[in-house]
């Protein structure tokens, strides 16, 4: 790994990277390469994004315990997936995902969403579209976190949150599919996307809603119990 | 020697984006074709033809492109004949073909990519943005197997007090959120005696370092350089605009100058590496079992 000794740099490089590269990405994207790049543009800065994040998480020192208990929460949420797979669309995924980072932060909510996303496609296949895949979850993750006061208190917020995760999920993987035909982003295209794709976005809503009122209080019960035994 | 798969993971990576992305995002059917023909040869030439077997369902996207498009899109001049009142027009399906042999080339790609770059090298790669991610990573594959394992043993302790009911879906639901609540306490508890044995072990103490199996070595740099010098020449052509088909309303190729059929040769050059890598390496085994 390169390593920038000189702590001034890092910090400079910090603020840079974020307000020059993506905006330098869009530029070049949009005026250079003035064909219809706009799917291209769009990865760029959704890598940019995710590289930001993971390089700001890995200069915070963080316990080794929460370390551990993140890994764990990713490696359920990939598992959770094949202890349900015989029924359709039933995916315990985004509940997992909200349920630490409510419990646990919101920091740690958009790790587990992000790298689940990497790991479950090992097995369905990587592709242009994995980047997408883990920001959606690291966004529904991250806002999860964020408001994890009122989402904790009750149950129909937590309800109404994993429906909103479900039509968000498929609401930003359309915007990939649009960026993915070619021509440019249009709003008739997507809303066509968003209309073909009516019953997934059903379908994780629902799965969605069932899995976090089944498990969001006894899963909370244990991470709470974890936090209070050994001061995660 | 070594064969495409044994270079640096970085290297294959930055190659695997170079050669896509020009195929993914211009709209110009000769290089959407020389990516297609290089990306199945690739496979082809690693594999074998029996590995590809699952690739040819792929070959669906050109033709569907060529009759999906025209029907909704009635722009162009060159009218084909009429369906329904509606025209169906040669630049419709030349257009609809072109888009869909870029997605069946961007298929092809994915899939040797995947073949290619195994958790162990994704993990490398992480590991050089974040070592703490990649470690984070790593544990949650680890733990994926392990979870496998005691799932399989609450389940048989539960079939074996008595509590499966298999009858209806509501019940399998109820069976599978109890085996995995069971599940998540034991995740959780074993995670922290994982934790603490790391900590007792030193982690966290001074700047956490990582092993990487990959080295950089001469033919690693060479890779990188090459496909760095054609990617550039590509994307340099691309970006002076001298690449761009127009389809509508009439299909127009760009002037034959000097920078298009640089452009051209430097992407086919490109494209044409992993499978010249591939076939060195063969024949060089071959010639060296021989002389055994």
């Amino acid at each position: 790994m390169i390593r920038i000794k000189d702590p001034k740099l890092r910090k400079v490089l910090r603020i840079v990277v974020p307000f020059i590269l993506i905006p330098l990405t869009v530029w070049l994207g949009v005026f250079v390469f003035n064909e219809k790049q706009y799917a291209w543009i769009s990865i760029a800065c959704v890598i940019l994004a995710l590289l930001l994040f993971y390089a700001s998480f890995d200069k915070r020192i963080v316990g080794t315990r929460r370390l551990v208990i993140i890994a764990v929460m990713t490696a359920l949420s990939v598992v959770g997936r094949s202890v349900f797979a015989l029924i359709p669309m039933f995916k315990p995924i985004t509940a997992i995902v909200v349920i630490t980072a409510i419990w646990i932060g919101p920091e740690s909510g958009f790790l587990v969403g992000s790298l689940s996303a990497v790991i479950s496609n090992f097995q369905f296949g990587q592709g242009p579209w994995t980047p997408f895949q883990m920001f959606a979850w690291g966004m529904i993750g991250l806002l999860a976190g964020y408001l994890s006061k009122p989402l904790k208190k009750s149950r129909v917020a937590l309800a109404v949150y994993g429906a909103f995760a479900g039509v968000a999920y498929s609401f930003i993987m359309d915007i990939w599919t649009v960026l993915w035909y070619g021509e440019g982003f249009s709003w008739e295209l997507y809303l066509a996307a968003l209309a073909t794709a009516v019953p997934y976005t059903v379908g994780y809503a629902v799965s969605n809603v069932i899995f976090l009122l089944v498990l969001g209080r006894p899963f909370g019960e244990k991470l709470e119990m974890v936090k209070l035994k050994y001061g995660v | 020697m070594k064969s495409f798969k044994d270079y640096n993971p970085i290297a294959i990576f930055l190659y695997y984006a170079l050669a896509v992305i020009p195929a993914m995002f211009c709209s110009n059917p000769v290089i959407m074709s020389i990516s297609m023909v290089c990306a199945v040869l690739f496979r082809l030439v690693k594999d074998g033809p029996a590995a590809c077997k699952k690739m040819w369902f792929f070959l669906i996207f050109p033709f569907a492109g060529m009759i999906v498009n025209p029907i909704f899109i009635h722009k162009g001049v060159t009218t084909l004949f009429f369906i329904n009142n509606s025209p169906i027009t040669l630049e419709a399906v030349m257009y609809g073909l072109t888009m869909g042999i870029m997605i069946f080339a961007t298929i092809a790609w994915f899939t040797s990519f995947s073949s290619i770059m195994t958790t162990d090298k994704l993990l490398y790669i992480f590991g050089s943005v974040s070592p703490k991610i990649a470690l984070i990573l790593s544990m949650a594959l680890r733990y994926i197997p392990l979870y496998g394992q005691q799932i399989k043993k609450i389940r048989q302790a539960q079939q074996v007090v008595g509590l499966y009911k298999e009858d209806n879906a509501i019940d399998k639901i109820r069976g599978g959120m109890r085996i995995f609540s069971v599940m998540v306490s034991w995740a959780l508890e074993n995670g922290i005696i994982t934790a603490d044995s790391m900590t007792a072990r030193g982690y966290g103490v001074g700047r956490r370092s990582r092993f990487a199996i990959f080295s950089w070595k001469k033919q690693d740099f060479m890779l990188l350089a090459a496909s760095m010098l054609l990617g550039g020449i590509t994307i340099l052509g691309i970006a002076a605009g001298h690449m761009g088909y127009e389809w509508y309303p009439q299909i127009a190729a760009p002037k034959a100058g000097l920078l298009t059929i640089c452009t051209y040769i430097a992407y086919a050059l490109l494209a044409l590496i992993p499978s010249y890598l591939q076939l060195k390496e063969d024949s060089r085994w071959r010639s060296l079992q021989s002389e055994i």
